[in-house]
């Protein structure tokens, strides 16, 4: 389902090239579970980068369902990141201007394939599911951090997402709200059958998944 | 539809957090679109006062004046304007052979002081023949015309303009038989003319016109030369054969640059022609303001778009493309240059209902589009470059952006 082979991230500071990914070959097939576990600095975040499509590898090659996505137009590439991807981040990545349910919604206004699903009420049955039902019309700023990030989870599946990339979700709340988060991750693998790959450097988050994928100095150990 | 509802919330949004810059921007395009539609409502308006005003002249009219005044539909540059040679009685005689035209009426005008009651005032005399009030559309209020026997037996009669009459007499009605003093002679006052409005920005005050039998004036004009002849033809159809027929007719007697043959149109789109270019270099001048309000837009819209990169690199996480990203600011500062443009309209229509007691100023559905039109393409013009610029952030430099 992802497969990267030699990917290379190359930074050019004041003439000096450093590598945060250096030639880094993974694959990960449907449904696993993944903690990708290492220091501070270790090209964790980089790596989620390219697997999400949010940047480039200097070299190297990302196959996502089969296909070289860094050889794809914009279009294409913003496509996967609408139906195939959903993330969710440390710090949330909410609009503060738009409602909690029109959060959860944005991903769908950039949508141009038709469906017959209605988004409305698909969004307030995650919301329900995730137990935010009564803060759908209050906006991100006004809730706490755990629910924002539950918001942010529903955001992610709201376009039945394949893969879900969570870059240290738990890092911003406290243990109680972060246990919440990642069960709720388990029980989106284990029963949605989505594929979710977790950034961390907590052991104990890390634990939790199945597979770790260990980064030291942007490469695989 | 949720797709414009979200862009259009998430701008009307950006909008009110920003009050008080997002009014000065939209002032910017206000002055502007408020300064090219009102120079249009005022040359619409002139443009409409001066076609009033040569309608009321009467339809299907020809004017024979004395040198060369209009050449390839524009007043002619430099000398040789109303010179040339004048008319006389016999040219009038000569041109009543024409079949196609019903009124041949020649006109010998002057301006003078004219007495009565206990005013002196300065009018023009306009002295011709009682077939002038036919054909110029000029209705009685009071009293009665002069008639031609009037003007064969040399009566002293006078028809005044409604302006005239109340100036020299107070109201119309006493200066009816009264006696008005002109070029030292008596002449009595027969009747009254409705009002044909006009007068201001240079054009003939017709109520300030005092009219009396041309044989009449013959004791103040020795030469008995016209300055005009007027002739109305029967049909619009005739009016170009006529006009070949009088130019012949005149040619007998006169060189081709001692006269011309004018129909009251070519006037019109003289005038109309020099007041176009007026208009349109000061429209132009007033566009620079438009342009200056487009500028301020782009300024806002990149301070914008910096402001906002964290949220368009959540957009585009989300499966937002570039086109998506640049279409939402083009509509944001499309948005906001036509509140400049809403907003300057109503102001520039409430000047023009203030101005209009005093100038025939309006405005019509045409500089209503233009200035909606305008608006947004400098909407679109100007709110490229910062969309553009807004559109090309790689997705995690701008998620990343604090
Ligand atoms: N835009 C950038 N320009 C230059 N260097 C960068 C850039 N982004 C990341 N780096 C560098 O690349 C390396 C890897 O960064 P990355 O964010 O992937 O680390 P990480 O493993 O996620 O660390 P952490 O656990 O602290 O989040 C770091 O040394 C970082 O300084
Ligand atoms: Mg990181």
């Amino acid at each position: 389902m992802i497969k990267l082979l030699n990917v290379s991230k190359q930074y050019t500071l004041e003439d000096e090239v450093f590598f945060a990914l250096k030639k880094v070959s993974l694959e990960i097939g449907e449904g696993e579970f993944i903690g990708i576990v290492g220091p501070s600095g270790c090209g964790k975040s980089t790596l989620m980068h390219l697997i999400g499509l949010l940047d480039r590898p200097t070299e190297g090659q990302v196959k996502i369902l089969g296909r070289d996505v860094f050889t794809l137009q914009d279009e294409e590439r913003s496509k996967m990141r609408n139906q195939v991807i959903g993330f969710v981040f440390q710090q949330f990545n909410l609009l503060n201007k738009l409602t909690v349910l029109e959060n959860v919604l944005l991903p769908t206004i950039y949508t141009r394939s038709k469906t017959d699903v209605n988004h409305q009420d698909k969004a307030r049955a995650l919301l329900q599911r995730f137990g935010i039902e009564k803060q759908i019309n209050s906006y991100p700023n006004k809730i706490s951090g755990g629910q924002q990030q539950r918001v942010a989870i529903a955001r992610a599946l709201i376009n039945n997402p394949k893969i879900i990339l969570a870059d240290e979700p738990t890092g911003n709340l406290d243990s109680q709200s972060g246990k919440v988060i990642l069960d709720l991750l388990g029980t989106l693998n284990k029963n949605d059958k989505i594929t979710v790959i977790i950034v961390t450097h907590d052991k104990e988050v890390a634990g939790k998944t199945k597979r770790q994928i260990r980064l030291k100095d942007g490469e695989i150990v | 539809m949720t797709y414009f509802y979200f862009i259009l919330k998430s701008a009307l949004e950006d909008f009110r957090r920003n009050k008080v810059r997002t009014l000065l921007t939209s002032l910017g395009i206000l002055i502007g679109v408020s300064s090219v539609v009102l120079l249009m409502a005022f040359g619409l308006g002139l443009k409409k006062y001066i076609t009033d005003q040569f309608e009321s002249l009467g339809a299907n009219l020809l004017i024979i004046f004395p040198g060369k005044l209009i050449q390839n539909g524009q007043f002619r540059q430099g000398p040789g304007g109303l010179g040339g040679k004048r008319f006389d009685e016999k040219d009038v005689l000569k041109l009543t052979k024409i079949k196609t035209a019903l009124y041949i009426v020649p006109a010998f005008t002057k301006t003078v002081e004219v007495s009565g009651g206990s005013h002196t005032e300065t009018a023009d005399i306009y002295a011709t023949t009682n077939d002038i009030f036919a054909i110029r559309n000029l209705e009685l209020d009071l009293g009665s015309y002069f008639t031609a026997t009037d003007n064969d037996k040399r009566s002293k009669y006078a028809v005044l303009g409604p302006k005239i009459a109340e100036k020299l007499f107070g109201t119309k009605e006493t200066a009816l038989g009264r006696s008005v003093k002109i070029e030292n002679q008596g002449f009595k006052v027969v009747g009254i003319l409705k009002s044909k409005g006009g007068g201001g920005f240079g054009g003939p005050d017709l109520d300030s016109f005092a009219y009396i039998p041309y044989k009449t004036s013959y004791s103040f004009n020795p030469d008995k030369k016209f300055i005009a002849i007027n002739i109305k033809v029967d049909r619009q159809d005739n009016i170009q054969s006529t006009k070949e027929q009088v130019k012949k007719i005149m040619l007998d007697r006169y060189s081709e640059d001692d006269f011309s043959v004018i129909e009251a149109t070519e006037i019109l789109n003289a005038v109309s022609s020099i007041f176009a270019i007026m208009n349109a270099v000061l429209v132009a001048i007033a566009a620079i303001s438009l342009i200056v309000g487009g500028i301020g837009i782009m300024n806002i819209m990149y301070v914008s778009v910096v402001e906002r990169t964290k949220e368009i690199g959540i957009r585009r996480a989300v499966g937002a493309t570039r086109s998506d990203i640049l279409y939402q600011f083009l509509i944001e500062s499309v948005i906001l240059s036509l509140v400049g443009g809403f907003l300057g309209l109503l102001i520039s229509y409430l000047v023009v209902l203030l101005v209009q007691k005093f100038f025939p100023a309006y405005m019509n559905l045409e500089s209503i589009l233009i200035a909606l039109g305008v608006s947004s393409l400098i909407g679109i013009v100007f709110g490229v470059f910062p969309a553009r610029k807004a559109s090309l952030l790689s997705p995690i430099d701008a998620i990343r952006y604090e």
